[in-house]
């Protein structure tokens, strides 16, 4: 388990850079470390979920060749509140999973964009949030309430062989 | 919630901003090498397995899309060849009808043209179904003709067809001459499906191989000059009274599909509009 962990954060933030344009739909992109952070803080509480999400954020702007540190502090963060909070939600469902996974996108997105204002960054509110964040806060929702299913089904068939 | 977890939290964001602050400031060069060396080697090999991953999968697809177009050119090539059959086939048929137009519109003859819709090659009995009959006028013993040559006789009228007795029909006879020597004789048809002719030995010597043997009109059954067949070997039996000479018959009556039943009056010479066989 310790192992699926260690590469589920550290391939997820890499992979991302790499392999997420094999997962392009229409110039959308799902951000993988982004949905990995949320199963794993979920799983594992606040604390992993900021380890987890720091180091996943810290890998992709590395991996990105952006600012280092601003995924990082917002999958933090991300990590840390979806850990401390997660129990209280019933995120066994679906109906759960999509809205929950595509507001977290735009939080996450929200949060950057106020991060990287703080250090110049030009591009405008608008486009940002209808050209970017939206349409990949919805594939992010679909693909993750998809792995979920994905992640359930296979526990369910292990304890059934077991 | 655990005091640690808000002090890992603070930890983290402390660490965050610091780094974006040096970034800002231009002293962030080191720590991005650093990243770097354990990214670099990761990303390195995760391309590589995508790019692996990504040429099998293109090579099947256009693997899959050879085969199907390779499916659908050679369905295509076989409409083509069925086409390029029906064209040859047309083609053909439009010469045949052309050559019995032709035929038709140039003897003082009148005919009716016919179509043959099947043909009995059994050996007993050779002849052929042609799709004229009593309502058509034909009567029995009407001569059947092609633009080679002759054919048979009918000899059997039906409502809707009549069947024709070819030359080579085992009960078949006809008078015939040499156009070259004059020379008198019949055509028999044999049980082998090939045809004969029976003269006189008097003036039988003078028959040469490729002679051609036309209707001589005799009994006014069929018209004078018709083609029957060419001389392919010469049966010479001594003193016997008939000698005989097997011909090569001038229509191919297996290739025959469009036939001219002669229906009017037919003591006419039409030599004239048959063309010389060649040998």
């Amino acid at each position: 388990m310790r192992t699926f962990v260690i590469l589920a954060v550290f391939g997820g933030g890499l992979a991302h850079a790499t392999l997420g344009q094999a997962l392009r739909i229409a110039d959308v992109a799902p951000d993988i470390p982004l949905i990995v952070v949320v199963l794993l803080a979920l799983r594992r509480g606040p604390e992993f979920g900021c380890g987890a999400g720091f180091i996943a954020g810290l890998l992709q702007d590395a991996a990105s060749g952006g600012l280092l540190g601003v995924q990082a502090l917002t999958k933090a963060i991300i990590g840390f509140v979806i850990g401390a909070v997660g129990g209280r939600l019933r995120v066994s469902q679906p109906l759960v999973q999509v809205p929950g996974l595509v507001l977290l996108t735009i939080a996450e997105g929200l949060a950057r964009f106020t991060l990287l204002k703080l250090f110049r960054f030009p591009a405008p509110f608008g486009d940002l949030m209808t050209y970017v964040v939206v349409p990949q806060a919805l594939y992010n929702g679909f693909l993750g309430a998809a792995l979920v299913l994905a992640l359930a089904w296979a526990e369910s068939m292990r304890e059934r062989t077991s | 919630m655990k005091i640690r977890a808000v002090v890992l939290l603070g930890t983290v964001a402390a660490v965050c901003l610091l780094l974006l602050t040096l970034q800002m400031r231009g002293h962030a060069a080191r720590a991005s090498d650093m990243l770097a060396v354990v990214t670099t080697p990761v990303q390195s090999a995760l391309a590589r397995i995508n790019r692996t991953t990504v040429g099998v999968w293109s090579t099947y697809r256009e693997w899959k899309n050879v085969r199907a177009e390779n499916r659908r050119l050679r369905e295509e090539a076989q409409q083509l060849r069925i086409e390029a059959l029906r064209v040859t086939e047309t083609v053909e048929e439009n010469q045949r009808l052309r050559r019995l137009l032709a035929l038709k519109a140039a003897m003082p003859l009148t005919t009716l043209s016919g179509e043959i819709i099947a043909r009995e090659w059994g050996g007993w009995v050779r002849s052929l179904t042609v799709n004229r009959g009593r309502a058509d006028h034909v009567t029995r013993l009407t001569a059947v003709i092609a633009p080679d040559g002759l054919i048979g006789r009918v000899v059997d009228v039906r409502p809707g067809a009549s069947i024709v007795q070819v030359l080579t029909d085992p009960a078949s006879t006809v008078g015939a001459h040499v156009v070259r020597t004059r020379t008198q004789g019949i055509v028999e048809g044999e049980a082998r499906g090939t045809i004969r002719f029976k003269y006189m030995a008097r003036d039988g010597s003078s028959i040469q191989v490729g002679d051609l043997v036309v209707t001589s009109g005799g009994g006014g059954l069929f018209p004078r000059g018709l083609p029957v067949g060419r001389v392919r070997a010469i049966d010479d039996r001594g003193s016997a009274l008939f000698h005989y000479a097997e011909l090569a018959p001038a229509v191919d009556f297996a290739r025959i599909d469009e036939v001219l039943l002669i229906v009017g009056e037919g003591a006419h010479d039409v030599a004239a509009f048959f063309p010389e066989p060649s040998n």
